[in-house]
């Protein structure tokens, strides 16, 4: 396979031509709002074709860390242990079942931290959720609301 | 609706028979409106005679889309009763008509009068700050018009929760279903849950939510009051829902009247609605900015969860997502937020 140009540079030459070539010459206003809306998404496309790979097997090796003071927690240990019977593949669809496995072992020491009053322990899992969004928000980038007001 | 060719004719047609005594009834412009995302919005110029008299009105159809482009299911039928129980009470505007079977008018429909007012953001765009502290004021009092009718004066077709417990532990708890039933886990939203659950407010008095309380969906009018559209989510509940989704909203779409003003906002709805500073004050407002936002994010989620699945295929859907990344952050931040302000009033 061709990689370069990357899936990155064609989804955001593709907004950018939307943009110059497109945009101008429609006078709809649903239409423009639809333009809107696409662009925002190409974009986001682009960061992910970039990124999504990688930070989803980051944040579940973190999340696996993270996770292990709240191993004697009979859901965080089954999710535990669900997740390390999983491999770890590098197609989008395995890396996506695996993130949610390690999403579920996340979720499950957040409800066991706040079941138990650890505070220290919500404090580093609460890390993760901003780590997580720090990612979500470069994919969005700047939010732009087309069409409402 | 969803055929705009034929639409001036049925409209035509449906208003003669809606009004006997006018005659020569005509659609003399029509045209689809930008600006709402979950119905379909239309505006109608219409011209009759009565009388001997020639009149003219400018009409708003909101309709609901065909099945397959619909974001979110809400019945028409409940918000034609609920606009007419609040006719006359609340600033609304008028609704004349409704098609609830959709035979007449393509789909089920209501017709509104067309808001003299204008929106609020382009209003804050045009005045800047010096209007802020009015319009701040207006915006409780907007709030606390429909947050003090009682619950007995609604319509039956608005369900009653038991308690203020049962509804806000079910509210909280809608958060963490919803997480459960997504495609894919959400840990941000199991976290949301468990803190507002380990952070509830005083209660107060169930009342009627208007559920989609934001600037998009207030018009200011001539005399700088404040008019509220778009009623399809309206249900009973913790009224506070509303001034904490008004400023979530307002996050994404500023300015945040409830930011620099908020003191301001607080004393005069607290005035109005006889509420005490426990239960209406800053902190309260940024609980709910997490809370008063999960009937429509639990709606965005469906549908984003539904293309996924492959059963819409909704541009909208996708890009309703955004939405809810950026108010994860939104969530992590009040909630963060919220710990410092209650760790300082520990401390103090």
């Amino acid at each position: 396979m061709l990689s370069r140009p990357t899936t990155e540079q064609v989804l955001l030459s593709i907004a950018d031509n939307l943009q110059s070539d497109i945009v101008p010459v429609v006078h709809d206003e649903p239409a423009k709002v639809m333009l809107a809306m696409m662009d925002q998404l190409l974009r986001g496309c682009a960061q992910r074709a970039a990124h999504e790979i990688a930070w989803m097997h980051e944040e579940a090796e973190a999340v696996v860390a993270a996770a292990q003071p709240f191993a004697g927690d009979r859901a965080v240990a089954e999710s535990l242990a669900v997740l390390a019977a999983t491999p770890d593949g590098l197609h989008l669809d395995e890396a996506c079942a695996r993130y949610d496995l390690a999403s579920q072992v996340l979720s499950a020491a957040i409800e066991a931290a706040f079941a138990s009053g650890d505070v220290a322990g919500r404090t580093s899992l609460f890390a993760l959720l901003r780590a997580r969004n720090g990612h979500e928000l470069a994919i969005i980038g700047s939010l732009n609301l087309v069409g409402r007001g | 609706m969803h055929d705009l060719a034929a639409m001036p004719a049925r409209l035509a047609a449906f208003l003669a028979a809606e009004h006997p005594e006018r005659t020569d009834v005509d659609v003399v412009d029509y045209e689809v409106m930008t600006g709402g995302y979950s119905r379909l919005l239309h505006r109608a110029t219409v011209t009759w005679t009565e009388g001997d008299e020639r009149h003219s009105v400018v009409l708003v159809l909101r309709g609901d889309p065909p099945a397959d482009k619909s974001l979110i299911h809400t019945d028409r039928a409940v918000e034609w009763e609920l606009l007419r129980a609040l006719e006359g009470r609340v600033a609304i505007s008028r609704a004349h008509h409704a098609d609830l079977t959709g035979d007449r008018l393509g789909t089920r429909t209501i017709v509104l009068e067309h808001s003299a007012g204008i929106s609020m953001l382009p209003y804050v765009a045009e005045h800047g700050e010096p209007v802020h502290e009015a319009l701040t004021l207006a915006l409780a009092d907007a709030a606390a018009s429909y947050h003090t009718i009682a619950v007995d004066d609604l319509p039956a077709s608005l369900a009653r929760p038991d308690s203020w417990d049962a509804y806000l532990d079910a509210r909280i708890d809608e958060w963490r279903q919803t997480a459960l039933h997504h495609v894919e886990d959400l840990p941000v939203l199991r976290y949301v849950a468990a803190w507002l659950n380990a952070h509830k407010p005083p209660p107060v008095p169930l009342a009627l939510v208007h559920g989609d309380f934001q600037a998009s969906n207030l018009m200011v009018l001539p005399d700088g009051s404040i008019q509220m559209l778009d009623w399809e989510l309206a249900q009973i509940g913790d009224p506070r829902e509303d001034l904490g989704y008004f400023k979530a909203v307002a996050q994404a779409l500023p300015p945040d009247l409830l930011d620099r003003d908020v003191e301001l906002f607080c004393q005069r709805y607290r005035e109005l609605t006889g509420f005490d500073e426990a239960q209406v004050n800053p902190i309260v407002i940024s609980y709910f900015l997490i809370l008063g936002v999960i009937g429509t994010v639990r709606r965005l989620l469906e549908g984003g969860a539904e293309f996924a699945r492959g059963d819409n295929h909704l541009l909208m859907s996708l890009f309703n997502l955004n939405s809810i990344q950026f108010g994860q952050m939104m969530w992590l931040d009040a909630s963060e937020g919220l710990e410092q302000a209650f760790a300082a009033a520990k401390g103090a």
